[in-house]
Order: C-alpha cells, then structure tokens, then sequence
C-alpha cells in the first residue's frame, strides 16, 4: 500500500547534451553522487538499487564505483520509458517493506551519441513482426498512427501538437540546465519544421539526450532528519492495458486513447485522495506531442477529445490553467526517459523549480506513454 | 581596378551552377523549333512495330499515338540548336563533372491526337535546376524542362520533364540494405505460410471460433490453445495511416505510407499501402509483395500484362523513338557506364505504359495525358510486368522487374 510514508529526498542529474563525451555508467555515478549528496547521504547509506531494463549500467557495476558494500535490493521495470515512475513506485515497496532504506533509482543514456531509439531496427520481439518489416519501424511513425485517428475521431488540427511544443520550448527557453535554454519557438516555426511520419513534425518529436538523473527514496522519517524538505510519495502506480502492445496497441478499440494511463490515473487518484482539479502542475511525459494530449485526457483534466480546449490560449503555459512541464519537458529539457520530470517534480513540490508554480497543490509525474506506464503524485512533506 | 574581397567562385561550384540555372530560367521559352518530319505513317507504323502495339485505331483514324508526341521534335543525331537552355544547362553540369544523365519524370497531357501530314514545333523553358542531391546513383542535379507541342500557333501537347545529371561511380548515399524481415514464430508461422501462398490468413480458436489478429498461442476468450485459421477475404477499410518520411528505413525508400486497416473479419492490421494518397476509411484489398501484405486502394484492376525486353525490343524501340544515345543501343557503352546491359528509354517505358491501358481498355479508349516516374532501370533480358489499377482521375500504372519498380504512373483517359 502506498500511504504516503516514503519520500524522495535527494536528486541529481549531469548536465544534458547530445555528446556526453563519457560512459554511461560514468554518467549513472555522477548523477547518483549529486542526488546523494542533495540528500546529504552518503554512498554507504545506500542499500537498494532500481533502474530501467532498457539501461546498460549493471547495478553491481554501479555498486562497485560507488563504492557500496552490500545491497539488499534489486530490480528492474520494462517498456523503456514507461519505467520511469515505476521504479520509484519498486523503492517505494522496498523502503515500506523494510527490504531496504535508501533506494536510488537511476537512468543514465547516451541516446544520442550511442544508439539513438529514434532509428529503424530489427528486433528479435515476435510483437514487432506485425509492424516493423511492414514499414511502421519506427518511434514516431507508431505514435503518429494513433495521431491520425485522434485528430479524426475528435476534430482539431496538427497545430493542437504544435502548442504542446511552443508551451514545452516556452518553459525550457527560461530553464539554464535545458538544452533548448533560450530557444522558444512559435506556433509558425512548428508548421514549417519537416515531415518526421504525417502528422507528425520534427518539432512534434522530443530531442535525443545524453545524460542521466538519479533519485533517492527512503522513509519519510528518515527523510525529515536529512538535508532537503522531503517529498512525499503520496501515489506511486503502474499501468498495462487491454490489449496492450509496445506502442502499437492498434488492435483495441479506440485506438486513439491510453487506457494503460486510465489504470495508472485511477490508482492515483485513489491512493492520494486528490482530485485532477487540485493538482498544481503536472509534468506529462511527452516524446511525442499527441500523447500529452490523450494523457490529460485519461488523467481527468479534461473530457475524452477536450484536451485541444484545455491548451489553447496557453492552458497549459506557466499561468495557464495547468502548467505542464515547467522545465520544458523532454522536448525542451532533454529526454532522459522520464526521469528528469520526477526530479522536476521534487523541485516543484521543494519550491525550488526555475519556473516555480506557485501553490503547495500536489504535483502529478507520468512515465512513457504508448507502453505499459506508470505515475506519482507527490507533495510537501513539511 | 578593385579587388573582390570574395575569392572568385570555383565556375563548377554549387553556387555558381544556381546562378546559371536562374539566368537560364530567366532567358525564358526557347524559340519554336520545328520537327524533322511531319507526322507521317511511316514513322507510326515503324513505333507500333517497335512497341507490339496492334493499335489500328492511329491507322484507321490517320492519327499519331499520343505518346510518340515527343518523337516528332527528337534531334536525332544531328547538331544541338544553339542556344538552347537546357542543352547548355546539361553542358554546364556536364562540365562540372556530372557525366551520366538518365530521365526520371515525364508528364504529358495531350490536347488531341495529331494527324498524319500536320507539321509539329516545340517550345521549351527551363523550369527547375535542383541540387546537388545525393541519389542511389551517385550525386547529381535535377534538371526540369516544360515544353509545348504547337500545330501552327495551336498548343496540342505539354510536357514536364526532368532528367537527373550524375557524377557516376561510387554512390554517394546510404549503402543498400535489405528490409527488415518478420521473426517467425512456431504462433505465427500458419500467416507467413500463407503470404507465401498468396492469402491472407486469420487465426481461428479451434474451440470457441473467434478469429485474432495478431495470432497468439492461447485463445483470450476462451483460453484454448487450438489453434487453427481461416482466409480473411482481403478486403478491409483504412482505419488510420502514416506516410513515413525520416529516418530512412532498410529496405525502403521514403515517403511511404503504412496503414492501420480494419477487417470485415473484425480484426486489424498494419501494412504498407500503395496507391494514391490515403483517407481513412478508404476500401482497401491486400496483395503480396516481398513476402509481405501490402493494402491497395480495392479499385477496378486491369489484367497484368507481361512482357520479355529482349536487345531488339530496346534497340528498336529506341530507334524508333528516334533517341540514339548509346546506353539504349551499345551494350559495350552500357555496361561501361556501371548499367548491367542495355535499357529501355523513357520514351518507350511512356509507350509501353500507353499500350497496356490502351490493350486492356480498348480502342476507344482516348489518352489525355501520361505522368510517369521512373525507378530502376529495365534492361534487356528483364522480365517487365505491368499492372494498373482504375481510379475516377486516371490509371494508375506500375511496371516491375526482378529488379524493382521500374516505373509508376498516372495514364489519364477521356471520360
């Protein structure tokens, strides 16, 4: 049961580029070294390791660089991005169930000067039989499928993808540690990027990132006693849906929804208590704009075909109605697989965050969309 | 005198080349320039001859086949015209290292048939100088020309043509790679079975009957793991669709489209669509291509025609198009210039096409216009084979040969 008795209280990141110029694991280390110190632990306090299935950093090679001892647990998530919350939500149990004290959960890539999931390739998963040799092999030409149906079973146009973007490079343009700092863009600048998979643009598609972003869970009474104010993991949930696939679940009906986000979203409604309407701003993982779009809807920010409303006229720009991603989202931060937007919701709900949104509502973060996902909600500890 | 600050430009340079392209384009249509014989009977029967078109309706009616209009105006072995603008752009390119030309796009819309004795001029501007672009055959230009076919001060014919001038040799481009193929499970092997048969397969719960697609061990409505499958008509309607544009894709040349179709059956799925462009709920039918399903519009289909390019059709042909440059008659020169044999010039491919629709839909059947895009070249000893499919707007025309799409094409016809 998550009741709210586990926190996140240290995060750490390396800097976000596209040529980190150093390894993976290197990256992993460093960031885990930043989020411990934040949390003003030490690498011996720390007894459980989580990460992605997709990472490459062993967490016995990590173990041994940071100079850990011993490790009381272990374990990994699947469905690449839609990992992100849900290795949170395995630290959550293991500190709950006295399996371990400190966990960090970390994700560390160089996604775009190593292999970039963006490329076709061929792959020894039977699921992609259906899809890859037929053509559809790629990331944004499998999100881009899902794209049309939406705008053709609820109206709107390719610019309602567009504004995700402007509101994403907005926030990152007044974000330092984003890689698109001081880089906004118009809606203009959005219909005349190329064609990536019709109706997708370049500019519908989040950037390819080298980086890495650790987080550190432990009790929330131990993290009241440590350096930072604690955030409260108040909702932690994962998601799989009908008829699920990695990202190509066409086989259901409708196609255009995120039903595995339903799972995820009931979840954390139930478990925090909270209403959509309560929430401050929420960080929606977004690699590829249509999905921001479904995810308020499965989330309950607004009704089934509504989000096009919800983010006009700057929705969801700071000031709007709902910020979302503050620090610009993986379109305009970098994409580290979701895990800089849990880190950006500490910042939010520590008061800490670059474009701060002010309030003390609770702050929502979701994971890959288009696989199996996963969500938190956290708030102040204090 | 002053000095330029810039360093002159290399006369070979991309920039330089832009700059001749505009004043080219800017010099506007070239003077009429008239053909070397009236349309005559002779030069009619010697290109059906060529081509194996009985068409007696031209004989009949005193009427040239509309895709000889280009015939007419050939040069032949004859000196280029002075002043000329795409001649001189094609020297210029020439000069510049781009050696090879091959013709790529032709589209004609014919106002009607010219008539034995009348007497034909041409017109021409230069329309588009593109690059330099890299191609699967080396780096190169893409040159666009427009002319105008005139009986006295009467337009009769257009043409958009486009020719590509290359630095042959080495490629330029992505290295060629195979497509991706399937991974076969001891659960999927009963559907590539059947794409190689020809049909397209549904999985069937052998208990409870419902059909599944994508196929799976075990039944999830009932749970039962006997599986057997039954032959999907292979029509369907797109539920939705993608055109892929970047990044490249082994095996594949972009833009495509893949569709999402929804199955009478009451199943889905993904394929690569070809035909004009797509909207959901179009009527689609699969076929097979490569091992694969591919959806096509589930249009009226004309009856595949299949023919052996033999050197004596190419040279024929060829001659009969009056184009004598030697890759279409000198297997030596062919093979010289990186081609494994002789091939077919676009002139030809443009009466082939104009024959197969005009075999299939009869001797009534008046052409107005033929837009074709070439792809790999068809030489001799392939096995060329069309198929067309009828839309309200034209005929849509596909040759192949073992070695790949040699031409697609639009073949307007009168209503």
């Amino acid at each position: 049961m998550i009741n709210g008795t586990a926190a996140v209280a240290g995060i750490g990141a390396t800097e976000f580029s596209k040529d980190s110029g150093r390894s993976e694991l290197r990256l992993a280390v460093e960031a885990i070294r930043a989020a411990l110190d934040d949390a003003g632990l030490r690498p011996a306090d720390v007894s459980g390791l989580v990460t992605f299935t997709m990472d490459n950093n062993s967490e016995i090679a990590v173990a041994r660089e940071l100079g850990l001892r011993e490790l009381t647990f272990m374990t990994r998530v699947g469905y690449g991005g839609g990992a992100a919350c849900a290795v949170v939500q395995q630290a959550v149990l293991a500190v709950g169930a006295g399996l371990a004290d400190v966990v960090v959960c970390y994700r560390a890539l160089n996604e775009r000067s190593g292999r970039r999931f963006g490329q076709a390739f061929a792959s020894a998963d039977p699921d992609a039989a259906w899809h890859v040799p037929m053509g559809l092999a790629t990331p944004a030409a499998q999100v881009a499928m899902v794209a049309r149906r939406y705008l053709h079973d609820h109206g709107g146009s390719p610019d309602d993808f567009g504004r995700v973007t402007v509101a994403a490079r907005r926030h990152a343009a007044t974000n330092p540690h984003a890689w698109f700092h001081g880089r906004p863009i118009t809606l203009d600048e959005h219909r005349a990027s190329r064609w990536i998979a019709e109706p997708l643009r370049l500019l519908d598609c989040c950037q390819e990132s080298d980086g890495a972003v650790a987080v550190v869970v432990t009790s929330l009474a131990r993290a009241r006693d440590l350096r930072r104010p604690p955030a409260v993991i108040v909702a932690a949930a994962q998601g799989s849906g009908p008829g699920q696939y990695v990202m190509t679940s066409y086989y259901r009906s409708p196609v255009a929804e995120l039903p595995e986000m339903g799972v995820v979203a009931r979840q954390l409604w139930e478990q925090s208590g909270y209403r959509p309407s309560e929430v401050r701003t929420a960080v929606l993982y977004d690699h590829f704009t249509p999905y921001v779009l479904i995810q308020l809807e499965e989330l309950g920010f607004c009704g089934r075909g509504e989000a096009r409303h919800l983010i006009a006229d700057g929705g969801i720009e700071l000031g709007g109605r709902l910020p979302v991603n503050p620090h610009g989202g993986q379109l305009g931060e970098a994409y580290i697989h979701g895990m800089n937007g849990i880190a950006e919701a500490v910042r939010q709900v520590r008061g800490t965050a670059v474009n701060q949104v002010p309030g003390d509502g609770p702050v929502l973060v979701t994971a890959g969309t288009g696989v199996p996902t996963s969500g938190l909600i956290l708030r102040s500890g204090a | 005198m002053s000095r330029d600050p810039v360093p002159p430009q290399s006369p070979d340079g991309p920039q330089s080349l832009l700059a001749a392209a505009e004043r080219l384009r800017n010099s506007g249509e070239t003077v009429a320039r008239t053909g070397r014989d009236p349309v005559n009977l002779p030069m009619i029967r010697t290109w059906l001859e060529a081509m194996g078109d009985a068409g007696e309706v031209y004989e009949r009616d005193s009427v040239a086949p509309p895709a000889m209009i280009q015939v007419w105006t050939m040069r032949g072995l004859g000196p280029p015209t002075a002043g000329d603008p795409l001649q001189i752009m094609s020297d210029l390119l020439e000069r510049a290292g781009y050696t090879a030309i091959v013709a790529t796009d032709s589209s004609q819309t014919y106002h009607r048939y010219l008539r034995v004795g009348e007497k034909v001029t041409v017109r021409s501007r230069l329309d588009a100088v593109a690059g330099p672009k890299q191609t699967s055959l080396g780096e190169g230009w893409f040159v666009t020309t427009v002319s105008t076919w005139l009986v006295g001060a009467e337009p009769v014919a257009e043409m958009t043509f486009r020719v590509l001038r290359y630095r042959p040799g080495a490629p330029t481009g992505r290295a060629p790679s195979e497509p991706i193929m399937p991974v076969v499970t001891a659960d999927s092997a009963f559907f590539w079975d059947g794409v190689a048969a020809g049909e397209l397969r549904l999985q069937r719960c052998g208990e409870c009957r419902t059909l599944r697609h994508p196929p799976g061990p075990a039944c999830p409505t009932c749970g039962s793991f006997k599986q057997e499958y039954a032959t999907a008509t292979g029509a369907g309607t797109i539920h939705s669709h993608v055109v892929h544009h970047h990044p490249p894709v082994p095996g594949r040349r972009a833009p495509y489209v893949v569709a999402l179709v929804d199955l009478p059956e009451g199943v889905r799925m993904v394929a690569e669509y070809r035909g004009p462009a797509p909207r959901i709920g179009d009527p689609v039918r699969v076929s097979f291509d490569g091992g694969l399903p591919v959806w096509c519009p589930d249009v009226p289909t004309l009856e595949p025609w299949t023919l052996e390019v033999t050197p004596t059709l190419v040279v024929s042909t060829a001659l009969a198009t009056r184009d004598f440059q030697n890759v279409h008659h000198d297997r030596d020169a062919a093979v010289r210039l990186g081609g494994k044999d002789i091939f077919l010039n676009i002139l030809t491919t443009t009466g082939l096409v104009q024959r197969f629709v005009t075999d299939r839909l009869g001797p009534s059947a008046r052409i107005r216009g033929i837009s074709i895009r070439l792809g790999t070249p068809c030489h001799a000893y392939d096995t060329l084979t069309f198929t067309g499919q009828v839309f309200p707007h034209g005929v849509e025309v596909t040759g192949r040969t073992a070695d790949g799409v040699h031409v697609t094409g639009t073949v307007r016809v009168a209503p």
